[in-house]
């Protein structure tokens, strides 16, 4: 069991990869709006922008694959852990990785710090039971853990990530295929409102089985929220609505 | 087709800074839209094209900026050369603007079609740009990010060679997070690593970039 409670109040945050690092509190965002911040993605090693197209408009949403790019865990620590320890909200660190070594590595350094009140580990759409099952195992120590499955994957592997040891589940966003100005074909996560009656028919199903079930996926509006927490979501996580006006409609 | 935006004169972008405009009461549209200024007046400014199909006179928006880092040109410009690549010259009038009453000379290399420009400018085909790339002391580009790789081409400049002088580049593509993720989907190559379009940019020392 972990040392640390995941406690969400108000049941609203931001997704992985919308906020950048640490909570800008020099901004106009009101970070009450928010029971928790969760970091931009971070790896082991430092991670470059994906090559070619990256960001394609599609009909009620987008497709956008950037790659995570990100300094690496020891240049993230080394400039935001402060950061994380002064900030008004719980910080949930978002690691990334298809290694379960690695994993464990990055955990006990973050567990170190002050400021770092819970995890959150990003699992590619590849996944099978066994690795996201060794990936919670490696995660697993004081703080607690939320799988981030891939939407498509999350009613069969959710079960598995709780009995291993998960405090919780959310959504990623679902990766699809679009033509590229050249011809080929970009895949990339998807995002936008044209995704929300998939995301709330997971949200549903997966509460439905007392899976405990932080929502993503095209929320757009405060109604979008109200839905996800009546469908059995324990929290909401916020992606490019938050783009959208520069955080204004939910954060101001 | 130019939009004029009601606001306060503060804000109003400087020359190659934007702003994040939403529209509060259309919650369908999914993103933000950068727009620039082409003139400022003291009720609001002119905005640049591309405006989004679905404003309509009256339409409310909801301003975040100004974003992003603009045109910054030093003193003693003598010769200032302008080119534009993208779907606009627009985003380069409040630079023609700033010179126009000056003793500086300028000449505007472009393929699209010339709005109304002062007298002060002179106007050549893109084309002409290579035969007078000796001419300018200072030039200003604006540039969308996927035409960066053929300027070379264009202006017949070997590889790795820079511009006879400075230059400073607007370069436009999609900047999803506007700088609130540094997301990555608008990063380019420059010489000191990946730049980020939306931040670190939208204009840049073309020196400083991989092109």
């Amino acid at each position: 069991m972990p040392k640390h409670d995941l406690s969400l109040h108000p049941p609203l945050m931001n997704a992985a990869g919308t906020l950048g690092f640490a909570p800008d509190l020099h901004s106009a965002v009101d970070w009450s709006r928010l029971g928790a911040f969760i970091t931009n993605p971070v790896s082991l090693a430092p991670r470059t922008p994906a090559r070619g197209q990256r960001f394609t408009v599609f009909p009620g949403g987008y497709l956008l694959h950037t790659g995570y790019p990100n300094p690496g865990l020891s240049h993230v620590i080394r400039h935001y852990a402060s950061h994380w320890k002064r900030s008004p909200i719980p910080v949930v660190v978002h690691l990334f990785t298809r290694s379960a070594e690695e994993l464990s590595e990055m955990v006990q350094r973050l567990e170190a710090l002050d400021g770092v009140t819970g995890l959150e580990i990003g699992v590619t759409s590849e996944a099978d039971a066994d690795s996201v099952e060794a990936l919670v195992q490696a995660a697993s120590g004081e703080l607690p853990v939320v799988m981030r499955l891939p939407m498509e994957g999350a009613a069969e592997l959710a079960g598995i990530a709780i009995h291993s040891g998960a405090t919780a589940i959310s959504l990623a966003p679902p990766r699809g295929e679009l033509p590229s100005l050249s011809g080929n074909l970009n895949q990339g996560r998807l995002y936008g409102p044209a995704i929300f009656p998939l995301a709330l028919r997971m949200t549903h199903e997966l509460s439905q089985q007392s899976i405990p079930i932080i929502a993503a996926g095209g929320v757009t509006t405060r109604q979008d929220v109200e839905a996800m927490l009546a469908a059995g979501a324990m929290a909401v996580q916020l992606d490019s609505a938050l783009w959208r006006d520069a955080g204004y409609n939910f954060l101001a | 087709m130019e939009a004029f935006i009601n606001a306060p004169a503060a804000a109003a972008p400087h020359a190659g800074e934007y702003l994040l405009a939403s529209t509060p009461d259309d919650p369908s549209v999914v993103l933000g839209t950068p727009i620039f200024t082409t003139e400022q007046r003291n009720e609001g400014f002119w905005a640049a094209p591309p405006i989004p199909p679905l404003w309509k006179p009256g339409t409310r928006l909801r301003l975040a900026g100004p974003l992003g880092q603009g045109f910054s040109l030093p003193g003693g410009i003598q010769r200032l050369g302008l080119a534009a690549l993208g779907e606009t010259t627009a985003r380069l009038r409040p630079v023609i603007d700033q010179f126009a009453a000056s003793q500086t000379g300028m000449t505007l290399f472009t393929d699209l079609p010339l709005p109304q420009i002062p007298s002060s400018l002179e106007a050549y085909p893109l084309a002409s740009l290579v035969e007078a790339l000796d001419w300018p002391d200072f030039m200003v580009m604006d540039v969308p990010s996927e035409r960066l790789p053929e300027l070379r081409g264009l202006l017949h400049l070997p590889d790795r060679a820079d511009l006879p002088c400075p230059a400073q580049v607007l370069v436009t593509m999609p900047m999803p997070c506007a700088g609130l993720a540094r997301c990555g989907a608008c990063a380019i190559p420059s010489r000191r690593g990946w730049k980020l379009v939306c931040e670190d940019g939208p204009v840049f020392d073309l020196r400083q970039l991989k092109w």
